[in-house]
């Protein structure tokens, strides 16, 4: 049964190492390079992907918080936990697969446009969420916590684009893309999004084993010493 | 009405004893304003610079603000006395919310007048336009710090914490609210149009979503 478990875990990486390399070699050898831009454009067949993943990973936050706060099941906590960790890593790729794209394009590794500042306040806000949960002690103190702030935090996120839209912007307002581009495109965002769910999965069953752990440790730890029954003046 | 009330005269009496939060929450108003007026110089720009300066204030200060309210409650478990009460939660929140905006409006009132003095920012061609934009700035950020002082309060990390969630939340406002007022000080333009639409939807959402979450959060 064990052995059955860790081969579909293997079987599922292996798949997902597969994908990418698939992806790699589309965007490679497959996928035209672009007129204006050049070669640097390549890199939206990882950045694009990787944004779409970052909202998914924060909308299971949002969705699982709310679970949560209905629910009070710790499963909840550790499934917003989870997709929070991936959605930060997925959001830093876009940051920096973003700058690197600013650099090749504009010349410049930051500029304050709009979907530059949203990707990093979209960065910040749930980095704060995982300084949150790691400073808070109790338990359920902090999962409370991590929910009221990971439903506060989605409620930001079209303000935050709404308002970062207001600032003056470099990025071309749409990407007329070929057909080969489309397919390339489509073939990336499988890895990415296997990547996304196998990474919320196992991190999610590995704060459930945690737990577990913590709970069949407090069954066996030795039980405070009864002084009264010793005949002492506790 | 009558519970808000009682509750605001109790936090706004408390305060008017003691002086403790507003002398140091209008001190470090004026300290952020001071500072950030040397370190621009000459670079100022007039109303351009002062703007993003009077938000940098407002944000410190209202920050120091809430802390310092909900910490007057956490002391000798006061806040466990209010919760025994027969008083709602929410109404604890709005009270709450209404003494954190009275302090927050005579902080910004005092802080504004510095940048106006130190930045040379005219705020005569639409002084009207300005006080509206920035109050309902500054609303929002209220319903905002009064939810998490409380979440805060009962962690170990405390102001430093609070600063850290209320800062990235807040920046719709920020942003928002400078360039409108950009809009109209710079360029001449008039209020409205969408980063308007963005700081009024910004105070329906978290006054309704800190209303309905305080509750959870609360804890003696």
């Amino acid at each position: 049964m064990r052995n059955s478990h860790k081969s579909r875990i293997f079987t599922y990486w292996l798949l997902t190492a597969l994908a990418f390399a698939a992806g790699g070699a589309m965007v490679a050898f497959y996928a035209p390079t672009e007129s204006t831009m050049g070669n640097i454009q390549k890199i939206f067949y990882l950045h694009l992907p990787s944004a779409i993943n970052t909202f998914v990973s924060f909308l299971i936050v949002f969705v699982a918080s709310i679970g949560y706060l209905i629910g009070r099941k710790a499963w909840w906590d550790d499934l917003a936990a989870a997709a929070a960790k991936v959605g930060v890593l997925l959001c830093s790729v876009v940051l920096l697969t973003g700058t690197t794209w600013a650099k090749g394009a504009w010349g410049t590794w930051w500029t304050w446009s709009p979907r530059l500042t949203f990707s990093l306040l979209l960065w910040l806000l749930y980095v704060v969420y995982l300084l949150t949960r790691s400073s808070v002690d109790s338990r359920q103190r902090k999962a409370m916590i991590s929910a009221v702030y990971g439903i506060v935090a989605f409620l930001d996120v079209p303000l935050v684009y709404l308002s970062a839209r207001l600032l003056p912007d470099l990025h071309p307002a749409s990407i007329a893309l070929a057909p080969e581009m489309k397919v390339t495109l489509a073939v990336c965002f499988i890895p990415l999004t296997l990547l996304n769910v196998g990474l919320i999965i196992a991190g999610y069953a590995r704060a459930g084993r945690a737990r577990e752990q913590q709970r069949t440790e407090g069954d066996h730890a030795p039980r405070p010493m009864n002084l009264h029954r010793l005949g002492g003046a506790a | 009405m009558q519970q808000v009330g009682l509750l605001v005269g109790k936090d706004l009496r408390i305060e008017a004893r003691s002086r403790q939060t507003i002398g140091l929450v209008v001190v470090l108003g004026v300290l952020i304003v001071v500072v950030l007026g040397l370190g621009l110089g000459t670079q100022q720009g007039g109303g351009v610079a002062a703007t993003a300066v009077l938000w940098t204030a407002y944000l410190f200060s209202g920050v120091l603000c809430f802390e310092k309210t909900m910490g007057v409650e956490r002391a000798d478990a006061a806040l466990a006395g209010l919760m025994m009460a027969p008083v709602d939660r929410s109404v604890i929140f709005v009270a709450k919310l209404v003494s954190n905006l009275a302090l927050m409006a005579l902080v910004s009132t005092v802080v504004t007048a510095a940048g106006v003095l130190f930045f040379s920012f005219d705020l005569s061609a639409a002084p009207g336009q300005f006080i509206g934009i920035m109050s309902l700035g500054l609303v929002g950020f209220a319903a905002i710090g009064t939810l998490f002082s409380a979440v805060v309060s009962s962690t170990r990390l405390q102001g430093g914490l609070l600063a850290l969630t209320v800062f990235p939340l807040s920046l719709p406002l920020v942003i928002s609210s400078t360039q409108l007022l950009l809009r109209i000080f710079r360029d001449g333009e008039s209020a409205g149009g969408q980063a308007l639409a963005v700081i009024i939807a910004f105070d329906v959402i978290f006054l309704v979503a800190s209303w309905v979450l305080f509750e959870w959060v609360l804890e003696p």
